[in-house]
């Protein structure tokens, strides 16, 4: 499988030649690669190079994923996803689901229209933050029952805080 | 000996203190602004007082408040750490006329060795070398002007009440004088409420060398060598070191002596740091004198082996000093790098935010004072120092190589951090041959751009991560869930311990 990718702004064409269980023969240009790896935690992979063993930190961001490596800092963006960005949205929606109802940047809360112990369904709007004269609207990530609001009108918030908890309800059709 | 201390401080340098105490056995209180309700130094204490909003003037330099919560926590004493309000000297008397115990100097030291011209006078009177200048504002600037041509351009302009690079200017030739002087000054009003200036020789290839000194109420005073302190970047250090190879023995014996001698110039008490600059014949002039604990004091614990929050507890609370000068010496060679929340590619401009994962190095002599953790804030209200990474060693050359290493493995994810940089700067041949200055990051790093060289292995661990997702998607379709993430919490389900 090929992946035209694109590191810290450098396109770079890799061809993905085999791959069975956590080994894969991989073709970087002229160079070919001997590739194991194995998850150690969601940031912390252990790869083994050609016999070389490394550790490296792998972050998803709004850029691309975040690679440290070494000590150094690369930003790794599959080009063909993100051509078709929306199936690339899909896709990531479909591999790790994002779970947290957080800003996207460091914003001021505008409204919060829910409130504790109120059901709401997958997609409504449960905080409305203002960031740079911009407001933007913060949805559920998943049906359920809103457990836990932690931000009221006017406070400031930062990416990654947890603004509202919702209790995943199972079966949709409860809601 | 106290039973209760309170720190009036945040982040890295309130959890280390904290962490002398816990050794000490004295209980600890920690205070707390609205961005710090998380933050490790609240977390880490045996008490906490919430103290205010997020602005530190109205929570960690609101003295009333701070002094407040000793009196409802019973705390004895307060520790003031390094900022804030570590050499305000309206705090350190507030704490006297509370009968709390100050960690540091009396009022009257902290507001002396604060006033730059003030300090200037003691040390010329008890034969400290100073920089050649002129005192005062009741200079005109033809006298200005005369003296600048006597000791020869460039001289410098700074404030009386300066600190932290404001109100100071360089002056290369005469036609700049006149601007120089009115932009100081005003510089000065603005930030200090005091437009008095100096002049003084500037330095252009200069070294900060610095002096831990040790004093008590018994009228001992020793010095616990030296720490160089060059490399800076806006005005702020960011790598200091000791032994400084710009330091012989016979050098190190006079600048130590000078150290003591100004110290008990000042008649100080507690832990204070004597500033030196050295010029490039290996003359020494005093700069001023630090009323606290240093923010690189971790480099002298490591080659002095010399706790110096327990020697500042000690001498606090009336002990004597129990080291003597003779017991003092450096064993190998400390580096430290400050780990600041802040971009090196921007101007090394504050990257405040969630720190979404944090993993400090660690194995035989390296030391992370760290007030930070994953999922910790960095808020964009105070000072984004996040850890300070220190190492020790027998040489500076293995210093060197274990600070590199060190770095390579300090990974932050959610802030930019300087790692990068800083391990760059390590590995520069003018570093190696350690012909550091205090321009030394203008001349040799203005324009630096991470390396990234690695180009190749990137893209495997970008392609290792996808086919890891891939294989635990296909697992999870497949029926397999319980490998289908790392987080066990999701999978299992109810479960008691």
């Amino acid at each position: 499988m090929e992946y035209k990718l694109d590191v810290n702004n450098e396109s770079m064409n890799l061809d993905v030649q085999s791959s069975k269980d956590d080994k894969a023969g991989v073709v970087l240009g002229d160079a070919e690669y001997s590739l194991e790896f194995k998850r150690i935690s969601n940031e912390k992979l252990f790869l083994t190079v050609n016999g070389c063993q490394v550790t490296a930190w792998v972050k998803p961001t709004e850029q691309g994923k975040l690679i440290i490596l070494n000590g150094q800092q690369y930003v790794v963006l599959d080009q063909d996803a993100q051509d078709q960005a929306g199936t690339a949205k899909k896709k990531s929606s479909a591999g790790k689901e994002p779970d947290t109802v957080t800003p996207p940047m460091p914003a001021i809360v505008i409204q919060v229209p829910v409130s504790k112990g109120d059901m709401v369904k997958k997609g409504d709007t449960v905080v409305v933050v203002s960031a740079m004269k911009m407001e933007t609207s913060l949805k559920a990530p998943y049906s359920g029952k809103v457990c836990q609001i932690s931000v009221a009108e006017g406070d400031k918030v930062m990416p990654g805080d947890i603004l509202v908890d919702i209790e995943k309800v199972k079966d949709e059709e409860t809601v | 000996m106290f039973e209760k201390i309170l720190i009036a401080n945040r982040g890295e340098i309130a959890v280390r203190v904290i962490q002398t105490c816990k050794d000490m056995g004295i209980k600890t209180v920690a205070v707390y602004s609205e961005a710090d309700e998380t933050a490790l130094h609240r977390i880490e204490a045996d008490e906490a007082v919430f103290i205010g909003p997020a602005d530190p003037g109205k929570s960690y330099l609101n003295m009333d408040r701070i002094i407040e919560a000793a009196k409802e926590t019973q705390a004895q004493a307060i520790h003031p750490g390094y900022g804030f309000l570590s050499e305000n000297y309206e705090f350190a008397q507030k704490c006297a006329d509370a009968d709390i115990i100050f960690i540091g100097p009396s009022a009257k030291v902290i507001r002396d060795m604060g006033d730059k011209l003030t300090a200037r006078q003691i040390m010329i009177d008890a034969d400290v070398p100073v920089i050649p200048g002129l005192p005062g504002k009741e200079y005109t600037i033809t006298d200005m002007l005369e003296k600048a041509d006597e000791m020869g351009y460039p001289v410098l302009i700074k404030a009386s009440a300066g600190g932290g690079g404001k109100g100071i200017r360089v002056v290369n030739s005469p036609g700049e004088m006149n601007e120089a002087l009115e932009a100081a000054s005003r510089e000065a009003v603005n930030a200090f409420g005091d437009g008095r200036v100096y002049l003084e020789k500037f330095f252009t290839q200069a070294r900060h060398i610095e002096f831990q000194v040790l004093a008590d109420d018994h009228g001992n005073t020793i010095h616990l060598l030296e720490r160089e302190c060059s490399i800076q970047r806006r005005h702020q250090k960011i790598i200091e070191e000791t032994p400084s190879m710009a330091v012989d023995p016979d050098l190190r014996e006079r600048m130590g002596r000078a150290a003591c001698d100004a110290a008990r110039a000042a008649e100080y008490v507690n832990a204070g740091t004597v500033e030196f600059l050295l010029d490039n014949k290996g003359h020494f002039y005093f700069l001023e004198m630090n009323t606290r604990l240093q923010v690189e004091h971790p480099v002298t614990e490591c080659v002095t082996g010399v706790d110096l929050v327990r020697q500042q507890i000690l001498v606090a609370s009336g002990r004597p000093l129990a080291l003597r000068q003779d017991d003092i010496f450096a064993r190998g060679h400390s580096i430290e790098c400050r780990i600041y929340a802040e971009d090196p590619e921007n101007g090394f401009f504050p990257s405040p935010g969630k720190i979404e994962y944090y993993e400090a190095p660690s194995g035989p002599g390296i030391r992370n004072d760290a007030g930070v953790y994953t999922g910790a804030v960095v808020p964009v209200e105070y000072d984004p120092i996040l850890s300070k990474l220190t190492v020790h060693a027998e040489t500076r050359d293995q210093a060197i190589s274990k600070m590199i290493k060190a770095l390579a493995n300090y990974v932050v994810i959610g802030v930019r951090t300087p790692v990068d940089f800083l391990a760059d700067v390590l590995d520069c041949e003018a570093f190696r041959n350690a012909e550091v200055f205090t321009d030394f990051i203008d001349t040799h790093f203005s324009d630096w751009s991470p390396s990234g060289n690695d180009t190749d292995l990137a893209c495997l661990a970008f392609i290792a991560d996808e086919l890891c997702a891939k294989q635990s998607a296909s697992l999870v379709q497949a029926g397999h869930p319980g490998t289908a993430g790392n987080n066990p919490f999701e999978t299992l389900g109810n479960w008691k311990l």
